[in-house]
C-alpha cells in the first residue's frame, strides 16, 4: 500500500489534532454534528467541501488545521475540549 | 501503542482536483438502512465498517451513533457524509470523479489499540485496492 492522500474536516480540531492528521480542514464555530453545516444548508455544505479539497493541492502543514470562518452558518459553537487527565 | 509525536503520515497529492476520483470515509457512523447497524450498546464500541455504494440514494444512509447528537444528519445525510455535495462538485468539474467505495464507521471505541491496528489499516486498504479514490475527505460525527 502506498497510501492515499487524505484531508480531514473536523468540529473538534483539539481533538483531531491528537491523531495528527496529514491535512485538516475546521470550519470555525459548527458544532459537532455538523461537519459540512446544517441541513440542506447546500451552498454551504459545497464551499465547505471545496475548501477541504483545495487544502490537497497546498502547502500545509501536516499535522496542522486550518480554520475558516463561515458566517452564513449562523450561531456559532465553541468546540469539544480535550480531557486534562 | 505508542504513536510518534513527531511523524505525521503525509500523502503527496500531485494531481489536479477536476481530473480527480473522491471517497468518503466517515467515522459519524453512517451506513445503509438495510446493513447491520454498529453496535451501540457495548460501550466498547463497535470495531467494523461498513462500506457505501457510489450510486447510493442518499435517503437510503442512516446513522448509529450513541456519541453525538446526529438529529440533523439524520435530517440531511449530507452533513456528516456529503455523498450529494460530491456529486454537485462533479457535475460542477470541480472533481473528476466519485470513488467506486465509501465508508462508514462509528468512530467512538475503547479499543484503541484494535482500531489503529486493525480497522483503519483495513479500511485504508479497502479504499487502495477498492475504491479507485484518488483522494479520500474524512469527517467525523
Amino acid at each position: 500500500m502506498k497510501g492515499v492522500p487524505t484531508v480531514l474536516i473536523t468540529v473538534s480540531p483539539e481533538v483531531s489534532a491528537q491523531m495528527r492528521p496529514p491535512r485538516a480542514l475546521y470550519p470555525k464555530g459548527f458544532k459537532v454534528g455538523n461537519s459540512l453545516g446544517r441541513p440542506g444548508m447546500r451552498d454551504l455544505q459545497k464551499k465547505v467541501l471545496r475548501d477541504a479539497l483545495n487544502l490537497l493541492t497546498q502547502n500545509t502543514r501536516p499535522g496542522d488545521f486550518i480554520a475558516i470562518e463561515y458566517p452564513e452558518y449562523g450561531e456559532q459553537y465553541e468546540p469539544p475540549r480535550v480531557k486534562k487527565l | 501503542m505508542t504513536i510518534s509525536r513527531k511523524c505525521v503520515p503525509f500523502t503527496p497529492f500531485d494531481r489536479e482536483l477536476a481530473r480527480s476520483t473522491i471517497a468518503i470515509v466517515t467515522a459519524g457512523g453512517v451506513h445503509l438502512k438495510d446493513q447491520k447497524p454498529f453496535n451501540t450498546a457495548d460501550e466498547l464500541g463497535d470495531l467494523g465498517y461498513r462500506e457505501i455504494p457510489p450510486d447510493v440514494d442518499s435517503a437510503d444512509l442512516m446513522v448509529s451513533h450513541h456519541h453525538y447528537d446526529h438529529a440533523d444528519a439524520d435530517e440531511d445525510i449530507n452533513v456528516v457524509f456529503p455523498i450529494d455535495v460530491l456529486r454537485d462538485l462533479h457535475t460542477e468539474g470541480f472533481i473528476g470523479g466519485i470513488a467506486t467505495r465509501h465508508i462508514g464507521y462509528m468512530g467512538y471505541t475503547q479499543q484503541l489499540k484494535a482500531m489503529y491496528e486493525g480497522t483503519a489499516p483495513e479500511i485504508a486498504n479497502d479504499i487502495d485496492k477498492g475504491s479507485r479514490a484518488d483522494a479520500v475527505v474524512l469527517t467525523g460525527g
